[in-house]
């Protein structure tokens, strides 16, 4: 999958302000490398990453997917590209409450369409894989930070996506937890071949990643 | 989307609602409440309404020769004054009268000592042979027959009046001191027959006191005359200074009391229209906290790519059985209600009223209550569940930073 960004922008109102959040962004993905996108609070990272991942659309400037114009695609295209060929990771999780972690990593493939035993069978796979075998029926309140970051991990691969984009994946976990995390990460992109572009503060993800960004006010550039 | 995302999706409904029990409980509460107030107030009402549109049916196409003064709802003279019982000669010899049967209607309105808004049973006499001038076809119970044509002291009375008191045919009654034999029940569902105490013309005045008097005179026309001219021709013939009396037609009795019941049928349609908008309300105001609580969750949907249709039936899905259940419930609370209210007036005992349930809350009503309120919990749903659909994990995000 080849994303690719000419001159995004995005700019929104923020009271009587206009903010831009992203500024005049060139950027190129077509390998399943691990890109890391490094900037402070407030520079632009997770609407970088929302702009990518086809949540959002820019202000000006274009995206495109496998050289289509991403702003021609239809609302229902672009919600299948996120569906089959992406998947999201969030710093917050955002696994669904009232879903228990198997369900939560079906739920892709059953949006998908695919057969209801193919989809437990995976999702079985998936959260061993993140190890997580013996926690599938509990429900996220009844997982630890690392557990649900875990399950989040299964869910953004139920599709076997072509890209897994992740805002801040280790935010809101501990030292320890996050390098397990990373660690997985790491073995996702380089086993299933996967691209992986995360946003991040965090040092070792920097230190290990193959391609690295800085974001400042907007504006993205290449870190020797 | 599949059959296996839909599981999911409805799972995930139900155990939102289950997660937010109180939350749920009251709204379920709330529309059970206004489905049981209609429910109740129409079947009420519409068993009162239908009691008494079913009176005229007792005496259609004839016309009812009452006393000037006589208040006469439907087909039954409630109060006011009798009629000379010789006044029916008269009437007969009106060329397109065909025949005429006089009858005296006492009411007994009083139970206990206590005045009661339905009267506990109607004394009907006529002349023995003239029975099903008001029963028509309705049967008698195994083993019962009409009192004989010379016997004075042989009654036929109503279902109702039978199962309530206990009375078996053969058996002995006593009224007003006067030992009566019943010789026949009336195998009838009627609110008016069901409580009737036949008996024959001479006995019931004398039991009440009412020598010589009638209440009304039936009087049946000719085949193929306007009634109309002869019920003008009865009142011009009988009217004078000693006796006023008017004679009713089936479509005058109805537009004396038409009105009023349909200023009954509008109160009820009003009352029904608050109730109903009152559970549109409920279910507007939870259906838009539910979503303004779990926009994070339709926005993570959102992300994951559930399509716009998906999002929405999620909220319809809950909203649609908040209102089920709370109209089934509604409903179940609206028939005992009904049963009981329709009992304390009636001095029906409520189990006797069980049997008739659907009778007086009819199938059609509560299909249509049920119908009405998941339909309106959908409609009601549109709203919430489009802003529920339109949620962005964009907006969710940037909100937070």
């Amino acid at each position: 999958m080849e994303i690719k960004t000419v001159n995004m922008t995005k700019t929104y109102r923020l009271g009587s302000s206009m903010i831009t959040a992203v500024d005049k962004v060139n950027f190129e993905v077509n390998e399943a490398k691990f890109i890391a996108m490094v900037g402070p609070s407030g520079s632009g990272k997770t609407t970088l990453l929302n702009l990518i991942g086809l949540n959002d659309s820019p202000t000006s400037g274009k995206i495109f997917i496998d050289d289509t114009d991403a702003s021609l695609l239809s609302g229902s295209k672009r919600r299948k590209i996120r569906l089959l060929r992406m998947g999201f990771i969030f710093q917050t999780f955002n696994l669904l409450p009232t879903l228990n972690a198997l369900e939560n990593v079906e739920l892709p493939m059953a949006l998908a369409g695919n057969p209801q035993k193919e989809q437990r069978e995976k999702a079985v796979r998936l959260l061993e894989d993140v190890g997580l075998g013996r926690r599938l029926f509990h429900r996220p309140k009844e997982l630890s930070m690392g557990e649900m970051q875990r399950v989040a991990i299964a869910r953004a691969l139920a599709n076997n996506p072509e890209i897994i984009i992740a805002d801040e994946p280790t935010g809101e976990l501990d030292s320890k937890t996050a390098e397990e995390i990373i660690s997985l990460l790491f073995e996702i992109n380089r086993k299933e071949k996967t691209a992986v572009i995360v946003a991040t503060h965090d040092e070792k993800i920097v230190r290990l990643a193959d391609v690295i960004y800085t974001i400042q006010d907007g504006e993205l550039r290449l870190r020797g | 989307m599949n059959g296996s995302g839909d599981l999911h999706l409805t799972a995930m409904c139900l155990r939102n609602l289950f997660r937010r029990k109180a939350r749920t409980t009251l709204c379920i509460a709330g529309i059970a409440l206004a489905v049981m107030s209609t429910v109740t107030i129409t079947a009420t009402t519409t068993s009162y309404t239908k009691a008494i549109r079913e009176m005229n049916t007792l005496f259609t196409g004839d016309i009812l020769v009452v006393s000037k003064s006589q208040i006469v709802l439907q087909a039954l003279p409630i109060s006011g004054g009798n009629l000379i019982e010789t006044i029916e000669e008269e009437v007969k010899d009106i060329p397109e009268v065909k025949a005429t049967v006089p009858l005296l209607f006492v009411f007994s309105t009083e139970l206990r000592g206590t005045l009661e808004m339905v009267p506990i049973n109607i004394t009907v006499g006529t002349p023995p042979g003239n029975w099903t001038v008001l029963t028509g076809s309705t049967p008698l119970r195994a083993g019962g027959k009409w009192p004989s044509m010379d016997v004075v002291d042989e009654i036929v009375i109503g279902s109702c009046l039978a199962d309530v008191y206990d009375i078996a045919v053969n058996s002995t009654i006593e009224i007003k001191g006067r030992n009566l034999t019943v010789r026949g029940v009336l195998d009838t569902r009627s609110a008016i027959l069901g409580r009737i105490i036949m008996m024959p013309l001479k006995t019931a005045q004398e039991i009440y006191q009412y020598q010589m008097l009638v209440s009304m005179i039936v009087v049946k026309p000719e085949v193929g005359v306007d009634v109309k001219e002869v019920a003008d021709r009865i009142e011009g013939k009988l009217n004078n200074p000693v006796e006023r009396i008017k004679a009713l037609t089936s479509d005058e009795r109805n537009s004396l009391i038409d009105p009023l019941l349909d200023e009954v049928d509008m109160w009820n349609l009003g009352i029904s229209i608050v109730f109903f908008v009152t559970s549109v309300t409920i279910v507007t105001l939870v259906a838009m906290i539910n979503v303004s609580e779990r926009r994070r969750d339709f926005a993570t949907l959102d992300a994951l790519g559930a399509s716009f249709s998906s999002k929405v039936l999620i909220v319809l899905t809950e909203i649609g059985f908040i209102g089920l259940l709370g109209s089934i419930i509604g409903i179940f609370l609206g028939i005992i209600a009904t049963v009981i209210v329709i009992s304390f007036y009636t001095y029906i005992p409520i189990q006797m009223l069980f049997p008739d349930i659907l009778t007086i809350a009819s199938p059609l009503l509560l299909a249509k209550t049920v119908g009405c309120i998941v339909i309106a919990s959908c409609v009601a749903g549109l709203i919430p569940a489009i802003a529920a659909a339109k949620t962005s994990i964009a907006d969710i995000l940037r909100a937070e930073y």
